[in-house]
């Protein structure tokens, strides 16, 4: 074989799906493959094979490593000093960065003043967290018409990927975490934060309440922030930001049930979650945000 | 002027005293003007046929209080008695009842602008229980509606015991 059909051979395999040899799921290829006589060569070409796609794998990991860290740096730099890994979403108007000046003819007054400009912040904020919730006709959510940053974090075994700019703030999940009585299953408790106590959801049994693990209240280490709402997702691990284009993304044509979830990443074998969307369903879940 | 507004907000941002106890790990607290006094834990005596909160009634002083297992009110998971075990006397709605909690920590003196809303989310009734959340000496205290506690229909049950 050539350098060059080989290179092109790799490929095509790099552009596949990672499938581990020893879970269930490649059982399905493998019986494929075995089902062709022809391709089954038990002997040493296909473990060469198998090790050359190897390192090229591990090459572009790292190559795709070295780049995501510059990204995260780039994020890191407009963090503010935490002693928790935090991210901050790129380009998100928060609260106090969208609110106007406001003039007042009572100048000494500064609580009025100060109650306008957030009311007028808030309002801007929801119609800013509306617009976020849009899909457009291309099937595609707003958020997503052009390339953009996401975020990996892992729950139970399960990659999960969060858009950055719906992102709040990462924070580590501690012995404060407050469990309240009366609340549904998958909610967590309260996290105390610097910016305020975070509504910690189980991620995991809030996404797959059918294979829920016990054990993630246990393994969960942060606590994960959706921008404009007080609700974050309790996570294992969180990886490295990427880009996305919105084709590598398989958009879900349907959202009438989980309408949490936005689509699927093929290449990484990951759940695209609807932040904007999950953040509603959960203010709209809670009774006392009706009041 | 300044000063005028300062004091009308101060006016409305009123100081409340709340008693804490603990529960199941977590701190609670309940308004000090619904609490009568702190007992020791004593010997409840079960009354057959009452509702599963109920723990049974006890003898103060001559009159007889009902205690109510608040573990179990609040789908908590059962606990022990143990030496820090204390009998809450409150007084809601003209009905005074005891409570049985895991221990009485301290009174605390919060300001309402320092109370949160906490989220309900689910189908459980208790969660109407929880006036709201507040973060105090570096932990957060789940402050009681003691009045929401039981409904008029409870209320009726337990004075027929």
């Amino acid at each position: 074989m050539s350098s060059g059909i080989l290179q092109d051979y790799l490929n095509e395999l790099l552009s596949e799906p990672p499938v581990p040899a020893h879970t269930g799921r490649a059982q399905k290829p493998l019986q494929a493959a075995a089902e062709k006589p022809l391709q089954a060569a038990p002997d040493t070409p296909p473990i060469v094979e198998s090790k050359t796609q190897l390192l090229d794998d591990n090459e572009r990991r790292d190559q795709l490593q070295q780049l995501l860290y510059s990204a995260r740096a780039t994020v890191a730099q407009h963090a503010e000093p935490e002693t928790a890994p935090k991210v901050v979403a790129p380009s998100v108007k928060t609260a106090t960065a969208v609110a106007p000046s406001v003039k007042s003819d009572v100048p000494e007054t500064n609580d009025l003043i100060a109650d306008t400009a957030s009311d007028t912040a808030l309002t801007e904020h929801q119609s800013a967290l509306d617009e976020a919730l849009q899909w457009h006709e291309n099937g595609r959510p707003v958020w997503a018409q052009e390339p953009f940053e996401v975020l990996l974090f892992t729950v139970s075994g399960l990659t999960l990927a969060v858009p950055l700019i719906t992102l709040g703030q990462i924070q580590p999940l501690t012995d404060e975490l407050t469990p309240l009585f009366g609340q549904a299953d998958w909610f967590m408790g309260l996290q105390p934060t610097p910016s305020g106590k975070v509504r910690t959801i189980n991620t995991a049994k809030f996404v797959m309440p059918e294979r829920y693990d016990p054990s993630f209240v246990d393994t969960a280490q942060y606590v994960v922030s959706i921008n404009g709402v007080p609700w974050g997702l309790a996570v294992d691990k969180v990886e490295q930001p990427m880009r996305l284009a919105p084709d590598d993304v398989k958009w879900r044509s349907s959202r009438s049930k989980r309408a949490w979830l936005a689509g699927t990443v093929k290449e990484h074998m990951c759940a695209l979650l609807d932040i904007p969307m999950m953040g509603k369903l959960l203010t709209d879940a809670d009774r006392n945000s009706r009041k | 002027m300044a000063n005028n507004a300062n004091k009308h907000q101060n006016a409305e941002d009123a100081v409340l005293q709340w008693v804490t106890f603990r529960l199941d790990g977590e701190t609670y607290g309940i308004n000090v003007m619904q609490v009568q006094e702190v007992l020791r834990y004593s010997e409840i005596a079960p009354v057959p046929g009452a509702p599963s909160y109920v723990l049974g009634i006890i003898n103060l002083r001559g009159n007889v209080v009902t205690v109510i297992d608040t573990r179990h009110r609040f789908a908590l998971p059962a606990g022990e008695v143990t030496d820090n075990t204390r009998i809450v006397i409150i007084e809601t709605d003209n009905h005074v009842i005891g409570m049985l909690v895991d221990s009485v920590a301290e009174v605390v003196y919060l300001r309402e602008s320092e109370i949160e809303t906490a989220p309900n989310v689910g189908n459980e009734e208790s969660a109407k229980f929880i006036q709201g959340v507040c973060h105090k000496n570096d932990e957060l205290l789940i402050l009681i509606e003691l009045n929401k506690l039981l409904t008029n229909e409870e209320w009726s049950d337990l004075e027929d015991i």
